[in-house]
């Protein structure tokens, strides 16, 4: 089975964010990490491929500096890693027409990726590369497993959680769940050391990225909170409750 | 508080991408697993049985030592390991050097084929721990007049005498131990349930309180005779071990040191006294910008000395320079830490006091401070001044 991981790198979240120019300061960023979502879609991917075999590709669509994420991906196990780069890319449907190309230049038979990811927290990465590919799509998922030609998925629902089961083509979208991450290890580190990247760029996948009618105005920081507040003594009891009722509403 | 290492002169950006990942993963587990469980392990006085397990799995043991599923990697990489580890707890950074520098090295170096066979893979792996028996009660500084001897009885050997400080010793399934055979200073392989053996562990100490330390007793133990290192004679044996440990603590001693300097700056800015951030005071700001400038200075020698080590091109004084300097500022620097959180610095909320308290022992180990400037003294003028006899 071929195993296709889209994997994004996005400002560490313990990382400080900078605005300058109406723009997050790339260059200002200390850390980049794997998006968080997506390192369980890669922890889901590698059990998948330990349980039924297969090959893994590790696939991301970004600047030079994502080539680091992919080599630490392989680092746990990845066998092939692809980087498309985002020269031409100015929204995310570019992205997901790049994805979808990658994804099936490899043969790929399914394909996992984060619920969104943590920087702009979009969320249409995998829905938008099942459109274009023409498979199923399950988002939200915590655990899939395969067997029998058949792939079943575990996601929340309203009334507690559901089984999602699919065959052919699909897309699942992760959500964290309780599945411990793998830790690297030097033997890992090593071997991922000596794995190539390749490098695929749009017009080799046959992608023709046109003008985007999205265009982004600005960034800003998100509001400072207010300072808090204190109160201390029974006679503040009313207040207290009236305002945890009527401002913080959480009760 | 997310920690940010300190590196001012971006020093890591020397590092090769291999070294840069490993750095992160060492440095990720600390965050995670040690970090949040150091205070009790050094309250309960235990060295977590899970660490040597996920130290094993890492693959991180004898870093620097290539075959029998050794990790391979460089003597730099063995540095960035221990300064991580090091940024956690000395306790767990000497666990990691006795292992792999004390431990695996001698037999790597000066074992038989069929001792590295045997034992470094299970030790690699962090099944088997390992330890290094040198200091005796009377004996410290001076090992070479060490009592402890072993006999050749024909078809094995007899050890007797007795090994104090020894880190891991209760824990260890097998231990390095150093003793006179008719008067040669030999390596031998002492296992657990060798009898005549016993290691009780020592209690009470102010330092290192999440490592194990212990006494080795031998009364007439008998260990077969294929359990003496074969490649090595006299002194130069242990010391070999001594100056790859030291290496490592050269390197370890500053994460401890960016660990104090994180917490003191963290401190520094949110600290209000005279309506101001204690940081914004210039005494404050002094000290802090001399805990840079001698980390800093730290790194630098450091990396150094990692390349030097990595192209066979250093010396042992280079070692003990290293050693001496480094330990010095990463002690000095928790005290002023220690000064900067005011009464806080005193509470387990902080790392502070458990490095300041880790780093007496690791000041005294591995040669103490002044042995390493009796050791740079005597390359400078050519005269030993360690004793009075000639
Ligand atoms: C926590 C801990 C773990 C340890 N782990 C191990 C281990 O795993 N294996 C092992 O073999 N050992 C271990 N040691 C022992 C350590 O190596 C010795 O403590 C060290 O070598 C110093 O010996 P000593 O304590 O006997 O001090 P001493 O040698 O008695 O020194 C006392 C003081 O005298 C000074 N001094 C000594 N000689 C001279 C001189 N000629 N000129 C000037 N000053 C001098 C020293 O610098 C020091 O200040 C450990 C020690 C500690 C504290």
């Amino acid at each position: 089975m071929n195993i296709a991981v889209l994997l994004k790198q996005v400002p560490d979240t313990t990382a400080k964010i900078t605005i300058s120019d109406e723009k997050v300061d790339e260059s200002s960023v200390s850390k980049w990490s794997m998006s968080p979502y997506d390192e369980y879609a890669l922890e889901s991917g590698l059990k998948l491929k330990e349980t039924s075999g297969g090959n893994l590709i590790a696939i991301t669509c970004g600047p030079e500096r994502t080539k680091k994420m992919l080599t630490d991906a392989a680092a746990v196990g990845a066998d092939t890693l692809v980087h498309i780069p985002n020269d031409g890319v100015t929204d995310s449907t570019h992205v997901q027409k790049l994805l979808a190309a990658a994804v099936k230049r490899f043969d790929s038979h399914v394909v996992l990726c984060g619920k969104q990811a943590a920087d702009t927290n979009g969320g249409s990465t995998g829905p938008g590369v099942a459109e274009l590919i023409n498979a199923a799509c399950v988002t939200l998922v915590s655990e899939v497993n395969f067997s029998e030609g058949k792939f079943t998925t575990i996601r929340p629902s309203n009334s507690g959680i559901e089984k999602v089961v699919v065959d052919g083509l699909s897309v699942f979208a992760f959500d964290k769940g309780s599945t411990e991450l793998r830790r690297p290890n030097v033997r890992g580190i090593m071997m991922a050391k000596k794995k190539p990247i390749e490098s695929i760029i749009s017009s080799d996948l046959g992608v023709n990225l046109e003008a985007s009618n999205v265009k982004m105005n600005s960034q800003n920081p998100p509001p400072e909170k207010p300072a808090g507040q204190k109160f201390e003594g029974a006679e503040y009891v009313n207040e207290v409750v009236s305002k945890l009722r009527n401002e913080a509403n959480v009760i | 508080m997310v920690y940010e290492a300190l590196d001012f002169y971006d020093v890591d950006s020397l590092l090769t991408e291999e070294e840069r990942m490993v750095r992160d993963m060492v440095r990720d587990w600390v965050d995670e697993e040690v970090i949040p469980n150091i205070e009790i392990a050094c309250r309960d006085g235990v060295f977590p049985d899970e660490w040597r397990v996920a130290l094993g799995e890492m693959g991180v043991l004898g870093a620097p030592l290539k075959g029998y599923d050794c990790p391979g990697l460089s003597y730099t990489a063995y540095g960035v390991i221990c300064r991580e580890l090091e940024r956690g707890d000395s306790g767990l950074r000497s666990f990691a050097s006795v292992q792999g520098s004390l431990a695996m090295y001698p037999i790597w170096d000066f074992g038989s084929e069929e001792q590295k066979n045997y034992y470094l893979p299970k030790m690699a792996s962090g099944e088997w721990i390992g330890c290094f028996g040198l200091t005796e009660p009377d004996y410290g500084s001076n090992p070479g007049d060490m009592i402890t001897k072993a006999e050749d009885m024909g078809d094995h050997y007899l050890l007797n005498g007795a090994k104090m400080w020894i880190t891991n010793g209760s824990i260890a399934e097998l231990a390095v131990v150093w003793a006179k055979l008719d008067g040669v200073i030999r390596g031998f392989i002492v296992e657990k349930n060798d009898p005549g053996f016993s290691a009780p562990e020592m209690k009470g100490k102010h330092s290192l309180k999440a490592s194990v330390t212990s006494e080795l007793v031998f009364q007439d133990c008998k260990i077969p005779k294929d359990r003496m290192l074969p490649g090595v004679k006299g002194l130069r044996g242990p010391f070999s071990c001594l100056n790859n440990a030291r290496f490592g603590i050269s390197w370890g001693a500053l994460g401890s040191a960016q660990a104090c300097f994180d917490s003191a700056k963290d401190y520094a800015m949110s600290r209000i006294q005279f309506n101001h951030p204690i940081a914004s005071y210039q005494l404050v700001q002094n000290k802090l910008s001399w805990m840079l400038r001698e980390i800093t200075k730290g790194q630098l020698l450091a990396y150094h000395l990692g390349q030097k080590k990595d192209a066979g091109t250093w010396i042992p004084e280079h070692i003990s320079l290293a050693k001496m300097n480094n330990v010095d500022i990463a002690l000095e620097i928790a005290r002023v830490a220690r000064d900067i959180h005011g009464a806080n610095g005193i509470l387990d909320e902080y790392p502070i006091m458990r490095h300041m308290a880790n780093l007496e022992s690791v000041k005294t180990y591995e040669g103490t401070h002044d042995i390493h400037n009796l050791i740079i003294g005597r390359h400078i003028t050519g005269i030993q001044a360690f004793t009075r006899e000639a």
